[in-house]
């Protein structure tokens, strides 16, 4: 155990590497988030970023470097990993909600097989969660029946009913049409306020520069650039990210 | 046809429009019989042709069917052999097991198909269940002599009839215990046919059929799924197993294995140890087949995107569970068409049954026609059987069709 052990990390990389066949999509990531930051990632696709994030809850294997998220080493040992995945919220560009399940399923799912609350118990949570993400009335409905935006808030309270201790999200509001951006941005944010800690894949610099605590520059495969976001969007340090800022502004 | 919307979708659509302003729009007044004539069969002087060489031969064809079925046929093979064509050489003491199995399974039918299929019919429906019934009836009333039986098919179809609206009415509370009958029945019908003195080898007929094709489709389908995730396994050694199973029986005629089964089994297995004939050839069917459901399921989870899975671990939901409680179902729901397209092939295979000189419904039907006393009568020896089959099959494929609408495949 060579990692320092800081109290208020939450999430510690250090020279995360990852090869997908000769192709490498990290090349030495080094970060550490605090607990109940807000960190955003920004870059130009294929830069490692949703690679990076899809590491920290195992949906991708590193492999070189370590990763501690609450305490906890990421290794191989598949109970370490299913442990650390239910404090981990995912949210995903496309929603993956399940088809199969009404909004209500989807939601208590996981709290009712992996944490086995009672279905009382998880429907109650459901109930508030669903409020919280300001959509009450759905509880019955299957995903196909509701909008992007309202399938983007289910994913949200779907992740929520773990409690988690960390929230991530790649890229959640890309395969949304603009006017229900907004709505799920609105989720985001009262969520950032109430303290999680979040990582957040987005080009919603608006948002970033509102709710971010740090901006995280990726690019190639590599951190390029770490920086308060307003010091970021307004005067990047590095030439790449001056490119990326004046390709997507 | 006429050009209305179905009713059921007019009021779908009407029910969703919360504001009057919404309007339906005007649907074409229905054509007159003289116009759907025109529009469908002369449209060109080339369909219209086409229309005239076909409807004579449809015509031909219809009117030399009904002159052989109720003019020149002689039916008295059919007459003298029905009861093997349905139950082979079950004693005739012993034939109110038969009966207490039909009974049972015509009330548990008709209330599934009630509780399924919860619009009332429409009139057309009506009539046509009405005429399907007649003809049932009236062929009863030609082909069996026995007031017992009659008596036995009115009250098996007034059963039916109860059962359905029963089923009805009760709609979604009787899900639960039907399911349960529905697994529990085939033990008890075993049990019931074979205990005592009347052992397997007493069964024949279509009875055999549909012995060995439920039996093969409720053991092939649990089988056929361990294969299909046998094969996802991440363990090189169970998954080459598995590749293995399904390679090698794949590549085998069905004919095949069941030769196998019934004169090379026996010297694999250990000395002492024999089953009966019926069981060996159920067993290498069962084969068979799951390898087939094995691969209709490998399919049915290719559907799934990889989304659902990333989705479903990064709930922290363990390996078994993603695939129990995710994707399994969206695979099996998509499965469904060729599923039953699958055990409709099984059903019609168990004729097979007849090569190895089990007495089946095909077997039955070829003894009758080469039978002396009714040299000339093949084809009302034969044709008999094949409408049986066809019956079955057919069923099946409505049903099919009717759970795949209630479960809204292709949709959602």
């Amino acid at each position: 155990m060579t990692v320092q052990r800081d109290d208020d990390a939450m999430i510690t990389a250090r020279d995360v590497e990852k090869w997908f066949g000769h192709f490498q999509a990290l090349k030495g990531i080094s970060v550490s988030i605090r607990r109940g930051e807000v960190v955003v990632i920004v870059g130009p696709s294929g830069s490692g970023k949703s690679t990076f994030i899809r590491t920290i809850n195992r949906l991708e294997r590193h492999d070189k470097g370590r990763i501690v998220v609450d305490g906890i080493e990421l290794t191989d040992d598949i109970r370490n990993i299913e442990r650390i995945r239910s404090e981990i919220g995912m949210v995903f560009q496309t929603f993956n909600l399940f088809p199969h399940l009404t909004v209500l399923d989807n939601i208590t799912l996981a709290p009712r097989n992996v944490r086995r609350w009672p279905r009382p118990e998880a429907e109650a949570k459901t109930a508030q969660l669903l409020e919280r993400v300001g959509i009450p009335e759905q509880a019955r409905k299957y995903p196909a029946q509701l909008s992007g935006g309202q399938q983007q808030r289910v994913a949200i309270a779907r992740a929520l009913a773990m409690e988690p201790k960390i929230m991530l999200f790649d890229e959640p509001t890309s395969a949304l049409d603009p006017e229900m951006i907004k709505e799920v941005l609105d989720v985001m944010r009262e969520l950032a306020g109430s303290g999680m800690t979040m990582v957040v894949i987005t080009h919603e610099i608006g948002f970033a520069r509102e709710v971010g605590d740090r901006v995280l520059f990726f690019d190639g495969g590599l951190l390029v650039e770490e920086a308060p976001p307003d010091a970021f969007f307004t005067q990047p340090k590095s030439e790449r990210a001056k490119l990326f800022l004046s390709q997507i502004l | 046809m006429s050009g209305a919307l179905p009713e059921d979708l007019e009021r779908s659509i009407v029910g969703v429009a919360e504001e009057p302003a919404v309007q339906v729009a005007p649907t074409r007044p229905p054509l007159t019989l003289g116009e759907w004539v025109h529009r469908n069969l002369f449209s060109s002087w080339f369909n219209g042709v086409l229309t005239v060489v076909t409807g004579i031969l449809l015509a031909y064809l219809g009117f030399r069917l009904v002159q052989f079925v109720f003019v020149t046929a002689d039916w008295s093979v059919l007459r003298a052999n029905l009861r093997s064509y349905m139950v082979g050489r079950f004693p005739n003491d012993e034939i109110w097991r038969v009966w207490t199995v039909a009974f049972f399974l015509v009330v548990l039918v008709g209330i599934s198909r009630g509780m399924l299929v919860p619009p009332p019919p429409t009139r057309r429906g009506l009539l046509l269940r009405a005429l399907m019934g007649a003809a049932a009836l009236g062929a009863t009333l030609a082909l069996v002599e026995s007031f017992v039986v009659w008596l036995l098919v009115a009250v098996a179809s007034a059963l039916y009839a109860a059962a359905v609206v029963g089923g009805r009415l009760a709609g979604r509370r009787l899900a639960r215990p039907i399911l349960v009958a529905w697994l529990a029945s085939f033990p008890l019908i075993i049990a019931l046919l074979s205990f005592g003195d009347v052992g397997a080898d007493r069964w024949g007929g279509l009875l055999l059929n549909l012995i060995a094709a439920i039996a093969v489709i409720a053991l092939s389908f649990p089988l056929g799924l361990l294969l299909a995730l046998g094969r996802r396994s991440s363990l090189p050694a169970v998954s080459w197993f598995c590749v293995g199973i399904i390679e090698v029986i794949r590549g085998v005629p069905l004919l095949t294995l069941l030769i196998f089964g019934r004169f090379v089994l026996i010297l694999l297995l250990p000395p002492g140890l024999t089953f009966a004939q019926l069981v060996r050839a159920i067993f290498m069917f069962t084969l068979f087949s799951s390898a087939y459901v094995a691969e209709i399921v490998r399919g049915g989870l290719q559907g799934v995107p990889e989304g659902q899975y990333e989705a479903a671990r990064a709930l922290g939901l363990s390996t078994t569970r993603t695939m129990v409680l995710v994707a399994l179902p969206q695979a099996l729901r998509n499965t469904i068409p060729p599923m039953i397209g699958h055990f409709i092939s099984v059903f019609k295979d168990t004729s097979l049954l007849a090569a190895l000189s089990f007495s089946d419904l095909l077997f039955t039907a070829r003894r009758a026609s080469q039978a002396f006393e009714f040299v000339g009568d093949q084809a009302e020896a034969l044709l008999p059987g094949a409408f049986l089959f066809w019956i079955v099959a057919f069923s099946m494929s409505r049903w099919s069709q009717r759970v795949e609408g209630r479960l809204g495949v292709g949709q959602r």
